[in-house]
């Protein structure tokens, strides 16, 4: 790990924003527990955007929470850190956390519809920030938050209106216009497009991209599409059963998917240009998060299993600078 | 939810198991402690007026509670005054059950004209404090435990109308109503093998918690002389009674309040119990 | 807005007029017949006829609704038998009292309850609400004529601190009545703020404004609370329509000059044009009240207005 790390820095001269290292999470319910997180490393460097790719239940979205230190009350970190800008986001204050809540790490919710406050006008839950942050009153924060709107394409006299007035596009960009509010250093973005009709996320994703280059913000994007991620992100990493399994630069690892999942992942892609009988699709179902399988995760579905697989659970290893993969195939 | 959950959940929660065991324990002294005083509920007794509460020095014997300014056990009077107040409870919970969900279920499928008119109706009882428009009613029939079953049962079906009718709404939009619907079913037999089902977790839980209300409503109305009326005993006229000697004889109020708050208690807390446990949404 | 305000202000009349029906039949079919009343014991049957004829008892029931409803909006409730005043006179006499006592109970019971409910909905199933819990399953279980036993009892007859009868006592006369009915209702009020805040906690959106970096307690007191207060206003509102109406047996208990000892009085003296009045300024003031509290809502929460 840390000397993945090392040569990263080195290969990229890029500054390290956030690194997440070895995390677990669980989350107890009243019948199970359910093993979120086990074991995540990951690096989002300054002006990067990352693609966190997987399957529903991956973890995608903890791991998200968790640099926020958002989980909620029934979750727990078993282990494992998480540093921003060089400090351990665990054993920060209250208060130190608040500050970079919103400010310095801002969130884009999935579902538009259910993550804006329906009592609260737009322009209030977008001002609020501002205030808190940048200290600004009342009708400062107002006329800034309308400025904001004017940038995701909203007129700016609808601060007043209420998110019930919007449609769920235009509700996205609300959600955009309020994390960009505060020029962040990172953005996440939790499946933002999903609960949108197609050719909205397409107007979404260019508001998107356009706004991380002018603004130089790195972003977090958490999806199951890997289309976004080939448009949007520079570097990707694939999750599988709370845990990173294949990181690297988009183009590496499109062009050449070293482990059998992300393998799959892409074979499952329709594609266009070649000639098709049917879609391949990966076998088996995603791992049950409370009761998983030994060794690596990903054995009982994968075509190349071993009996090490089985036994083991594998580490990350470093194929070439821009490309790295967990699976016991390609140790030499 | 499977069997094993939800004893599980019932047995964690500590307002629902304490609400049950209250219950028992009322009812058990209730129905078995009367057979074992030598004393009866409305017997005067000149001798022995006001006298102080022995607890229990001589065991069943002697008047364990006091007895009240005419000379009556109290004891004897708060049981038979609670398994007056409990049956009638007990009888008004089932029949606003029954009137309720019945024109909750037509009000909400049928919608419409009937739909309108049951509603109307619903808002115009409500639009009347229970206590209020039990007061009137009364003094109209004149006091009777009949017309006080009436009385309660007409302010009560309200609550249970109003939630069948919101449930078999929701219900009747979701897949498996349409599904029914879609192979042929009746209107009767969807209601019944479909909607009833559904919300028979939210009416069980209405119903305790309404049993205490009954009963609390019955007692205000023994209270103000207008629901059972003495010398046949009941907590709400006894607490009348004792009030005129709070000064002196303060026992002869507490015993029936006592007994009155914690049958309600007992009822409230298996209901608010019920709310957690049942609750699909819990993790 | 000013479309839904009619919409509402019309269900308000249509209750009212139904409310007014049952007030009339009730009393009218069920009574007896008041001109017996009036005429007293050794009236012959021409007398009764007479007065009959003279109060219009022989005309059709619709007439003599429509009589009532005219009546009723002159301002002319009829006359008390028992008072031997004009009924109008006699409620606006007594209304004051009960209003007194009506909005100190709203106040003292809000300001104990909806921060109960709040603090017990951030923290639940912590000890703070177990207690709250507590709190409130308590004040719904004991019945107001017990709760008044009791604190007459503690605060009167034993620690001699408060007056137990009447309204003469200033300040101190409100404590006990006010005790009794603030309990009962702080004890709905709260369980209403907690689950509403309970739901509320688990909304998408207020995720979303914990990662905005807002305190939680502005979080939890603004942002979450403004989403859960409609059901307490409306609760709150009913709570006061009901008392506007009189108080009955807390009224009774501490001799409370209002209109619930009116009630009370009335019933018992078989005093039927006040009973008949009070069932309608019941029905009235609640109906008031309601539309009131509609029309806060929807002020409030912008869903309201939209359906």
């Amino acid at each position: 790990m840390e000397e993945m790390k090392k040569t990263q820095v080195s290969s990229e001269e890029k500054e390290v924003l956030v690194e997440i290292k070895d995390l677990s999470v669980t989350y107890k319910s009243e019948r199970a527990t359910v093993y979120a997180l086990n074991g995540v490393n990951l690096v989002i460097h300054k002006g990067e955007s990352l693609g966190l790719v997987g399957e529903t239940g991956a973890g995608k979205t903890t791991t998200a929470i968790s640099l926020l230190r958002l989980l909620p009350r029934n979750a727990t970190i078993t282990g494992g850190s998480i540093y921003y800008d060089g400090e351990s986001v665990m054993d920060m204050t209250e208060k130190q956390i608040r500050q970079k809540r919103g400010d310095k790490i801002a969130m884009i919710f999935q579902n538009p519809l259910t993550s804006l406050n329906p009592v609260f006008t737009v322009g209030e839950q977008i001002a609020v920030l501002l205030r808190v942050h940048r200290g600004m009153n009342r009708r400062e924060a107002m006329k800034a938050a309308g400025e904001l709107l004017e940038q995701v394409g909203i007129a700016s006299y609808r601060t007043g209106d209420y998110p019930g007035q919007f449609s769920g596009g235009m509700r996205q960009r609300v959600g955009i216009a309020a994390g960009i509010a505060c020029n962040p250093e990172l953005l996440i973005a939790d499946e933002p497009t999903t609960a949108l009709d197609v050719t909205i996320q397409a107007q979404i994703l260019e508001l998107m991209a356009d706004l991380q280059k002018k603004r130089k913000t790195s972003l977090l994007m958490i999806t199951h599409n890997l289309g976004i991620i080939s448009e949007l992100c520079q570097k990707v990493a694939v999750m599988y059963a709370g845990r990173i399994i294949e990181y690297g630069t988009v183009k590496e690892v499109f062009a050449h998917p070293a482990h059998p999942y992300t393998r799959g992942l892409l074979e499952a892609l329709p594609n266009l240009e070649k000639k098709q009988e049917r879609l391949h699709a990966i076998p088996g179902l995603i791992a049950d998060s409370q009761n998983l399988p030994s060794g690596c995760h990903f054995h009982p579905r994968c075509e190349h299993c071993t009996k090490r697989c089985e036994k083991e659970r594998p580490e990350m290893i470093r194929l070439n600078d821009d490309h790295y993969v967990a699976c016991f195939a390609h140790e030499e | 939810m499977n069997r094993k959950t939800l004893l599980k959940r019932m047995v964690h929660n500590p307002f629902f198991m304490s609400g049950i065991i209250i219950m028992v324990i009322l009812l058990l002294i209730l129905w078995i402690v009367p057979n074992l005083i030598p004393y009866d509920a409305t017997t005067n007794s000149l001798l022995e007026m006001n006298k102080a509460p022995e607890w229990f020095s001589r065991g069943f014997e002697g008047h364990v509670l006091g007895t009240d300014s005419l000379g009556r056990d109290i004891l004897a009077r708060v049981l038979i005054g609670g398994r007056t107040s409990m049956k009638i409870g007990l009888i008004v919970v089932f029949i606003e059950i029954v009137i309720g969900t019945t024109m909750g279920l037509l009000a909400g499928y049928f919608g419409g004209i009937v739909d309108t008119v049951i509603m109307r109706l619903c808002d115009i009882i409500l639009a009347i404090p229970n206590l209020i428009l039990g007061i009137a009613i009364m003094a109209v029939l004149g006091p009777s435990i009949i017309n006080l079953i009436i009385v309660l049962c007409f302010t009560g079906w309200v609550q249970f109308c109003k939630l069948t009718r919101n449930n078999v709404i929701i219900a009747k939009e979701m897949e498996y109503s349409k599904a029914s619907k879609a192979i042929g079913a009746s209107d009767t037999h969807i209601m019944f093998t479909q909607i009833l089902p559904n919300v028979t977790t939210d009416i069980i839980i209405i119903a305790s918690e309404k049993f205490g209300q009954a009963i609390l409503l019955e007692s205000a109305l023994s209270f103000l002389n207008l629901g059972i009326a003495a010398p046949a005993p009941s907590w709400g006229n006894m607490i009348s009674d004792g009030k005129s000697f709070l000064m002196v004889y303060p026992w002869i109020a507490m015993s029936a309040g006592f007994a009155l708050m914690f049958c309600v208690l007992a009822s409230n807390f298996i209901g608010d119990g019920l709310r957690d446990v049942l609750d699909p949404k819990r993790y | 807005m000013v479309k839904y305000i009619f919409k509402r202000l019309g269900q308000t009349v249509i209750v009212l007029f139904f409310v007014s029906v049952i007030a009339f039949l009730l009393i009218r079919l069920a009574g007896g017949n008041p001109a017996l009343l009036l005429a007293g014991d050794g009236a012959t049957d021409a007398e009764i006829a007479e007065i009959e004829r003279s109060l219009g008892l022989d005309q059709p029931l619709v007439v003599q609704y429509f009589k009532y409803i005219g009546n009723i909006l002159r301002g002319d409730l009829g006359r008390s038998t028992s008072y031997g005043m004009p009924v109008a006179n006699l409620i606006l006499s007594r209304f004051p009292n009960t209003l007194k006592l009506a909005s100190v109970t709203v106040l003292f019971g809000c300001i104990l309850a909806i921060p109960l409910g709040i603090i017990a909905g951030s923290h639940q199933g912590t000890v703070i609400d177990f207690f709250a819990t507590l709190f409130a399953l308590l004040g719904q279980s004991m019945a107001n004529m017990w709760k008044a036993v009791v604190f007459i009892y503690i605060f009167s007859v034993w620690l001699g601190w408060l007056p137990s009868i009447g309204m003469e006592g200033g300040i101190k006369s409100y404590v006990l009545p006010v005790m009794t009915l603030g309990w009962q209702m702080s004890a709905q009020v709260t369980r209403i703020s907690r689950s509403g805040m309970i739901d509320t906690l688990h909304e998408d959106f207020i995720t979303a404004t914990y990662a905005k970096g807002i305190h939680p307690l502005v979080v939890r007191w603004k942002y979450a609370f403004k989403n859960a207060v409609c059901p307490v206003i409306t609760l709150v509102g009913m709570r006061f329509g009901t008392m506007l109406a009189g108080t009955i047996i807390v009224e009774a208990i501490f001799s409370w000059p209002g209109l619930g000892q009116l009630l009370n009085t009335a019933v018992n003296q078989r005093d039927y044009a006040l009973v008949q009045a009070l069932l309608l300024l019941s029905g009235a003031m609640f109906a008031i009240i309601n539309f009131a509290v509609d029309i806060i809502n929807s002020l409030v929460d912008p869903r309201i207005k939209l359906r």
